[in-house]
């Protein structure tokens, strides 16, 4: 084996040198297969992903129903959205539900990624598996099972605060504006812990105990070795998990589209949801507004690439 | 060792009650599953008496079978169509050369993080326009094309993991490059396509957004899409709803439960990667 690996070094080398420029026989096999390998899945992309961006990018310049040709409106479907209540509480509210999820589960992911460190190991593993479960479960599934929860009639939750004599707290959880967006948070928190837990958990893992070592012989204390060993460790770890957040939050749909569908009176209206209802939701007889919706879209692809741009920032800054 | 002590107690005394808080929603789906329909507004609220009758219920009033073997077809020619692209092009990224290789890759990535949400109205016209609207056949290739571009980048971490010795050797004992993958790199990146096959069951099995707006035929359904009209229409037999629910869930926990180390290994690569 060392003597093929060697002689083949020596063919290799001088191929790659001398006749780069005519494609040695090697290389133009590599070339042909190349492309044959990445032929399919490119021609699946540039049809299914990169031409639906374009796409959806030239419609939301247009007025368009659905039949016919779109009427080409310039910016006007952005500066209705600048005027439209509906569609500027949904953005706040998106904004809202993505920061304030975000913050939750970094902080609290953090936490349990901590306490799962020091446990002992076995109780570990059913800890970690247990926080990990909501995270598998499809967002209908969860929305469902919260629904259920919230019921005002015959929800758990207001049967529970009955049964231990909190009846003055019981509430119409989904149905209030106060409430609805606490209630959706709730939701969101459960399912998305699971995975920061164990990405922090993951970090934790790699970082050199020797470090707390020599910090404890040095004297710093617990807290100390956190805020000067630990955190810092975790700087890319937490970049990712607040970038993901961010990309989870803009994106929102299924929980709140299933749990309320953007309700009590828009309440709960986020971006998806409202282009969703703007292009699909034929319940007013309503013609779809294919072109208005479109500018949702953009507003949610702009919104996820300065997410990820944020993360590579991060990072780069955790790099120096 | 003495402060060691405390702080594991500490810790378990803290998780302990937020595991039960978390597992909570879970224990409750089952307790309701169980209970019979005439206890859910006054019973008590753990019921006395435990019955099926509600799973029976779910399964033949709508047609839970058809649904569910919908959901398994459509979940496993996705994982195989994910595969074989994946595998291909990742491949492809990682171990040959050819020329704007770099750039193709970087095209691929920027789009990466596109959510179905912002999608769906140009998929759906695209679909429409292409006759495909209404059938798996749509379906699939929605899920295909916009999930290999993931695995793709999973997979080509993996390969990257290889030696290129391994390849050089392979190329200079006169394989082609087809064969080079089938018989060198394939058998090597079991691991890997573990990986790629939780995470694409997991997230074909649940998606609901699309199935939910490009297919209209009631017998082409998945489950997610029927869960979710199941809960409009028993809105007050929450023994069914939720033994519906349960019977969704079951094939999830099983599979994570069986593969939950390939799938926390390829969580790490992906996430240090990304």
């Amino acid at each position: 084996m060392a003597t093929t690996l060697s002689r083949h070094d020596v063919v290799r080398r001088s191929a790659g040198r001398t006749s780069y420029r005519f494609g040695s026989p090697l290389r133009r096999s590599q070339r042909i297969a190349g492309y044959v390998f990445i032929g399919p899945t490119f021609a699946l992309f540039l049809a299914f992903v990169l031409w639906p961006i374009l796409y959806t990018a030239y419609l939301s310049l247009t007025s368009w129903g659905g039949f016919g040709s779109p009427r080409f409106v310039h910016f006007d479907n952005y500066s209705r959205m600048l005027h439209d209540p509906v569609a500027r509480r949904a953005l706040i509210v998106t904004l809202v539900l993505t920061g304030v999820t975000t913050a939750i589960l970094t902080f609290l992911g953090l936490v349990t990624a901590v306490l799962v460190n020091v446990i002992w190991s076995k109780v570990g593993v059913v800890v970690r598996t247990i926080l990990f479960i909501p995270g598998i479960v499809s967002f209908v599934v969860s929305a469902v099972l919260w629904k259920l929860i919230y019921d005002p009639n015959i929800g758990t939750l207001n049967r529970l605060l009955g049964a231990i004599g909190l009846d003055s707290l019981q509430h119409p959880w989904l149905a209030d504006h106060k409430t609805v967006l606490p209630a959706i948070v709730v939701v969101t928190v459960w399912g998305g812990l699971g995975f920061n837990m164990l990405i922090y958990f993951a970090g934790l893992q790699s970082i050199d105990p020797n470090l707390y070592e020599a910090a404890a012989m040095d004297g710093a204390n617990t807290v100390q070795q956190f805020r000067h060993i630990t955190v810092p460790s975790l700087r890319i770890v937490t970049g990712l998990i607040v970038s993901l957040g961010l990309l989870n939050g803009f994106k929102a749909f299924d929980v709140i589209f299933v749990m309320t569908g953007g309700g009590p009176n828009h309440g709960s209206e986020v971006l998806g949801t409202y282009l969703y209802s703007l292009a699909f939701g034929s319940t007013s007889g309503s013609i779809p507004q294919l072109g208005y919706a479109s500018a949702f879209s953009v507003v949610t692809m702009v919104l996820c690439t300065l997410a990820v741009i944020a993360q590579l920032w991060l990072t780069r800054r955790a790099d120096r | 060792m003495r402060t060691k002590w405390i702080g594991k107690s500490f810790a378990t005394f803290v998780l302990l009650p937020f595991c039960l808080l978390m597992a909570f929603p879970f224990v409750w789906m089952l307790l309701t599953s169980l209970r019979e329909q005439n206890t859910i507004f006054n019973g008590p609220i753990i019921p006395r008496k435990f019955t099926g009758v509600a799973y029976k219920n779910a399964w033949t009033s709508i047609d839970f079978p058809l649904h569910f073997w919908n959901s398994v077809w459509i979940t496993s020619v996705t994982v195989i169509g994910v595969l074989i692209f994946a595998t291909l092009s990742g491949y492809a990224f990682a171990k040959l050369d050819f020329p704007f290789r770099n750039t193709l890759f970087v095209l691929l990535l920027t789009t990466l993080m596109m959510p179905s949400t912002a999608l769906i109205i140009p998929l759906y016209l695209e679909l429409k326009s292409l006759g495909l609207l209404d059938s798996q056949a749509g379906l699939l290739v929605l899920y295909i094309s916009g999930s290999a571009p993931f695995a793709m980048f999973l997979m080509r971490a993996f390969f990257q993991t290889l030696p290129d010795e391994l390849i050089e050797a392979a190329r200079v004992d006169g394989g082609s490059e087809l064969t080079i993958f089938r018989r060198v790199i394939l058998p090597l990146t079991r691991p890997g396509i573990a990986t790629v096959v939780i995470f694409q069951f997991l997230s074909t099995w649940n998606e609901f957004l699309i199935a939910n707006t490009v297919l209209r035929n009631t017998d082409a359904l998945p489950l997610q899409p029927v869960l979710f009209t199941l809960m409009g229409q028993y809105s007050t037999n929450w023994p069914a709803l939720t033994a519906g629910l349960t019977l969704s869930v079951v094939p999830v926990v099983i599979v994570y439960v069986r593969m939950q180390r390939q799938f926390v290994a390829g969580m790490m690569l992906g996430a240090v990667k990304n």
